[in-house]
């Protein structure tokens, strides 16, 4: 068991990060953490993807002395997918990021759990 | 190759260019380009629809110039049409109802934002509904939450900030692991693409290998999306979004966005993992608990609730339970009776959400929903599709709801070991929805401030703000009979829903079957 | 759709008129035309029930789902409770005329009460289980304006237990539909029921059903445990609405008992069964309750609610031995106790409308004040009592004989001894009204009558003419019951 963690360590670890991410994102309390965890979340999907599509052995497949074997090229996908993740996981961030500026700027604090109080607070009055 | 199939990638690109386009419009051009947008895609989907059932088979739709298991794919059917066709009819009638509100509580500056929201969320839907392909639904899984997001932020108060941010969080959590899980079945697989995907799950299935990780994608895919339409216990950021957001944006949220995840659930139910190895999986049964438990607890929440928006979003916690507790019947009409209600209650909520910011507007916009006292009387549509739409949601014969409830409990009837389950949550809960919802109609029809209300009104020009308002707005003087309108159309589109069920419910069948 | 459109037209007419009254502005002001309109709805309503009422038609609207269309049809059983629902919807609708003057609103009351009409109508005429649901629900729908009328807080707290009880029931009963509808998959009204259905190993979970729906349905006719909205809604109801939601609308519940047992699920399957002995106990048990309460409770208008609890489920009891005496006992009291009560609530009502009385003490001397009304009340307290000749004893002889035919064992008779602890009941509520109000004693000197000038305060015709039809009629159809009687015997011996 322990020498197949060892084996996919990159799986392995991809896993874990995405553990770390998401219980990041889920639990804590100030909001620049919060988009931390998100991103370390996201991160480590890439990880993930990347490490299934890097063969050992195999060429990057880029073209430039005629075509050899498919078998003898990595696959591409992945790459390709992390690059689009990327793009999707920057502008979520960039809104989060954007939406956290607004909070602070109204409420003076990066805590949720104080923004919500004073939300409600401002409510009542 | 004929028109009618260029349709569901004109429609989606249709939709995302006015969006763009949008941006260097005014708020007024923005809205016309939008609403000419969405009607396109109605009779785009209209047509779609047609030619599909003419057809009687679905059609793959090839994107660039690789073949099936490279390229990209857009795939559509009768459920494809039918949905795409119900979504655009209910958002056109959502932004049309809202729309003196929608200018009332944006920014003039800013209003031509908001339709970019309102375009972008409908191409996404589209996107969402017509794709097949994984990674795509992913990109526009995250696209639909930017622009869900933006519609809740629009109104640029505390609270809208502070809903958004909440909806931004349990919107990531659950894009996280449905990205995860796409991940994992793409390792397991080695393809992204749905057919290709399913043939590649057959075969995993039937030399039995891969069992836990088939589970696990099942089950990180099934919670990212249960996340994401707000099922029980990951509802806490229903209320807050929809309750605060302008009524356009809280009827299109409540009714079409969360609708799209459980679609896009299904349709990875059918076309990916296979239905079979779902539901030997016993992952229905957990969705089956979880949405029983969301229908009794959802309307326990709104009967606590004195915010009438916060009850009628509540409520939404419930009916979403309800649709998950038809897909986890695990049965054919289970599902049928899932996606007929998912239409049901597209339909009805946003009528509620529509007509209850109507009545809002002649009470003083207090909050509680106790100041609506005689409403009905003083706003008589929005009375009268808020009554239509409750009655709706208890399960009123001749309404959408009462076909729900029968579907649901006839495919109940059909799975002895989950029957009595569902009969008596389907029983409690109705009784509860008729608690809040039936306290809340004899509200707006009963005696008190009414009169009193009125006179203040004219005196101290209670309507007078809405009045100034909208004659701020001028050229927009036919803005209550569009909402008259938006709300009969609404209550036409019930009442068809409840009377004339079985072309529906044939053609969802149809379309569950045109998945395999 | 096919079939002869003449069956929709008296559910049509009555609404399309409602729907007129209620959103028509110049109606309001206008009080010839809102009553042109008003009798126009009820003479149409109740010519067309005629027209309709003379031939056997059917007519199929649309499909609702695969199985179930929205059907009509006309048989026996909706003969009579549609000719029924007719003749006294248009006494109710004069006497009301003259009785809504002193209410508010009253353009909504006639709109609503024609609603209701053309939805009971409905409710008569439907075709198969599914077409009558929905009326049921309409019916609870369309009736709680009239219960929430005054608007007053009491009168919204029973509105609101009215729609709850109903709502309960009503889903109760819907869970028998879903079972019956998958099972039985066509729910048409068949005499005697569907027989061709194969129930092997579901037995179990059709008696239940079945008993849902006796007691989902049984909330309309006010029997235990559901009974307890009838006292508290009625009451609160202008006059001529409690009236008919005594006389008529709690006798949906019965209809709804009938189709449903007679023509669905079958006596057959349900003799000896639990759900019969169980259906008949808590019948029994109503009568006897229903009694006791009215017995006990000093104001006029609650006194007769009670009482409507304990007579509809007379009718109940007969409709539960499965036996055709008794089913012929129970119909004709439909139409007995249908015409007695709307003249006793008619009754209470211009007392209220004259002297603003509403307790039964005050009443002392109601002789003097209207000695025509009061001749009518007993009258039709007479024929609710069941003293020959009038029409109540003939349907409680019928009763008794059908229990003791029936070979339900104990309840055979118990069931005439409980019928006869009631009936003097019932006596014992209703007559001394009469005694005190023709006979005060020597020490009233009717003082206060004098002072108020309520002296042979008779009240107009318009309100005395339909009450005193009433209870002519219910007298004069105990005196000559032969033909209702053997119209009855004719659906008996087609459904048993």
């Amino acid at each position: 068991m322990a020498s197949h963690l060892l084996y996919n360590i990159e799986e392995t670890v991809a896993m874990i990060l995405f553990g770390i991410g998401f219980t990041m994102l889920l639990l804590h309390r100030n909001l620049i953490k919060k988009i931390m965890g998100m991103n370390v979340m996201d991160t480590a999907v890439y990880l993930f993807l990347a490490a299934k599509g890097y063969i050992q052995g195999r060429m990057v497949p880029i073209v430039t002395d005629g075509i050899q074997e498919a078998s003898a090229y990595m696959n591409p996908v992945p790459s390709g997918l992390v690059l689009t993740g990327i793009v999707v996981s920057v502008s979520t961030t960039a809104l989060m990021l954007a939406l956290t500026i607004r909070l602070y700027e109204r409420y003076h604090s990066l805590d949720l759990d104080e923004i919500f109080m004073q939300v409600k607070k401002e409510e009542r009055s | 190759m004929t028109l009618v199939q260029n349709f569901p990638f004109f429609s989606i690109i249709l939709a995302m260019f006015s969006g763009i386009l949008s941006s260097v419009l005014s708020g007024k051009q923005a809205r016309n380009l939008s609403l000419a947008a969405l009607v396109a895609t109605m009779v785009m989907s209209a047509a779609v629809l047609a030619y599909c059932l003419g057809a009687g088979e679905s059609y793959t739709y090839m994107m660039g110039h690789f073949p099936a298991p490279w390229g990209n794919e857009i795939r559509a059917g009768v459920l494809e049409g039918l949905t795409a066709l119900l979504f655009s009819m209910i958002m056109l009638l959502s932004v049309a109802g809202g729309m003196r509100y929608t200018f009332e509580d944006v920014e003039a500056s800013k209003v031509n934002l908001f339709f970019i929201m309102i375009d972008l969320m409908l191409s996404s839907l589209l996107a969402l509904i017509y794709t097949n392909d994984l990674f795509t639904a992913y990109v526009f899984v995250e696209i639909n939450t930017i622009a869900g997001c933006g519609l809740i932020m629009i109104r640029q108060k505390g609270r809208s900030f502070s809903a958004a941010i909440r909806y931004m969080i349990m919107s990531q959590l659950g894009s996280g692991l449905f990205l995860i899980g796409l991940t994992l079945l793409y390792d397991v697989t080695g393809h992204l693409l749905m057919s290709p995907a399913k043939a590649a799950v057959a075969a995993i299935e039937a030399a039995g290998s891969y069992e836990i990780p088939m589970l696990v994608i099942l089950a990180v895919i099934s919670v990212g999306l249960a996340i994401k339409s707000g099922l029980y216990p990951f509802h806490s950021w229903i209320p807050y979004t929809y309750g605060y957001a302008t009524p356009t944006a809280s009827a299109i949220l409540s009714g079409l966005v969360s609708k799209g995840y459980i679609f896009l659930l299904i349709k990875i139910f059918y076309r990916v993992l296979g239905q079979e190895n779902v539901i030997a999986s016993r992952m229905v049964n957990v969705l089956f608990l979880f949405g029983l438990a969301g229908m009794i607890m959802g309307s326990v929440h709104a009967i606590m609730e004195t915010d009438t928006r916060r009850m009628i979003a509540y409520s939404s916690v419930a009916q979403i339970g309800y649709i998950y507790m038809g897909i986890g019947l695990g049965t054919e009409n289970g599902m049928i009776a899932a996606v007929f209600h998912m239409f049901t209650h597209s339909a009805t909520k946003a009528l509620l959400f529509i007509s209850a910011v109507g009545l809002y507007e002649v009470s003083g916009e207090k909050k509680d929903f106790r100041s609506l006292r005689g409403a009905g009387y003083r706003n008589h549509l929005a009375g009268i599709g808020f009554t239509v739409g409750a009655l709706s949601m208890v399960g009123f014969p001749m309404l959408s709801g009462f076909i729900s409830k029968l579907l649901f409990a006839t495919a109940a009837l059909q799975t002895p070991h989950k029957m009595m389950l569902t009969l008596i949550g389907l029983a409690v809960s109705t009784v509860l929805n008729a608690i809040y919802f039936l306290r809340l109609v004899i509200t707006l029809y009963g005696r008190g401030e009414a009169s009193q209300l009125r006179a203040q009104g004219t005196e101290e020009g209670l309507f007078g703000t809405g009045e100034a308002s909208r004659e701020a707005f001028s050229g927009r003087k036919s803005a209550p009979t569009v909402f008259g309108g938006a709300i009969i159309c609404f209550i036409l589109l019930n009442l068809f829903l409840g009377l004339m069920s079985q072309p529906v419910v044939r053609a969802i069948a149809a379309g569950l079957a045109m998945f395999d | 759709m096919e079939g002869n459109m003449i069956l929709l037209l008296p559910v049509v007419l009555p609404v399309l008129a409602g729907i007129t009254i209620l959103t028509g502005k110049n109606l309001r002001k206008n009080r010839r035309m809102l009553l042109g309109v008003f009798f126009f709805g009820l003479t149409g309503g109740a010519f067309f029930t005629a027209l309709a009422l003379g031939g056997e038609y059917h007519l199929h609207l649309w499909q609702l789902t695969e199985y179930v269309g929205i059907d009509f049809q006309i048989d026996g059983v909706a003969r009579l409770f549609a000719a029924l629902t007719a003749v006294v919807w248009l006494l109710v609708g004069i006497y009301s005329v003259t009785y809504m003057t002193h209410e508010e609103d009253e353009s909504r009351f006639f709109g609503f009460y024609l609603i209701v009409l053309g939805v009971l109508m409905g409710l008569d005429f439907s075709g198969n289980l599914i077409t009558f649901y929905v009326f049921y629900e309409l019916i609870t729908l369309t009736s709680l304006p009239l219960v929430l009328h005054e608007r007053s807080r009491e009168a919204v707290a029973a509105g609101l237990k009215y729609l709850f009880y109903s709502i309960a029931g009503a889903f109760l009963a819907l869970f028998g539909i879903f079972f019956f509808a998958s099972v039985w998959g066509d729910l048409t009204f068949v005499p005697g029921g569907a027989e061709a259905v194969d129930l092997a190993g579901r037995e179990g979970i059709f008696l239940a059903a079945v008993f849902c729906m006796v007691l989902g349905f049984g909330t309309k006719a006010g029997m235990f445990p559901l009974h307890g909205w009838l006292p508290t809604a009625h009451p609160v109801a202008p006059a001529p609405a409690s009236a008919v939601l005594s006389g008529v609308i709690t006798k949906s519940g019965v209809l709804a008992l009938i189709r449903v047992v007679f023509f669905i699920a079958g006596p057959e399957r349900l003799r000896g069964t639990w759900v019969q002995q169980g259906w008949i106990f808590l019948t029994l048990l109503t009568v006897f309750m229903g009694s006791m309460l009215a017995y006990r409770e000093p104001v006029m208008k609650k006194r007769l609610a009670y009482s409507t609890v304990s007579q509809v489920s007379y009718v109940l009891f007969g409709l539960s031995l499965l036996e055709p005496t008794a089913f012929v006992g129970a119909l004709s009291h439909v139409v007995f106790h249908s015409l007695a009560k709307n003249a006793l609530f008619l009754a209470a009502g211009a007392v209220i409308f004259q002297t603003g009385w509403t307790r039964v003490d005050e009443m002392r001397g109601l002789g003097r004040v209207m000695p025509v009304m009061l001749g009518c009340y007993t009258a039709a307290s007479l024929s609710l009592v069941g003293i020959p000749p009038a029409s109540g004893f003939v349907s409680k002889w019928y009763l008794a004989q059908g229990a003791l035919a029936s070979g339900c064992g104990a309840w055979s008779w118990a069931g005439p001894v409980i019928l006869l602890i009631s009936a003097l009941l019932t006596a014992g509520y209703l007559l001394p009204l009469t005694i005190d109000g023709f006979f005060p004693g020597a020490d009233f000197d009717g003082g206060e009558l004098k002072e108020r000038e309520l002296l042979g305060r008779e009240p107009s015709w318009q309100m005395l003419a339909p009450v005193l039809v009433l209870a002519v009629a219910a007298v004069l159809f105990g005196c000559f019951p032969g033909p209702l009687l053997g119209m009855l015997q004719r659906i008996a011996e087609a459904v048993l």
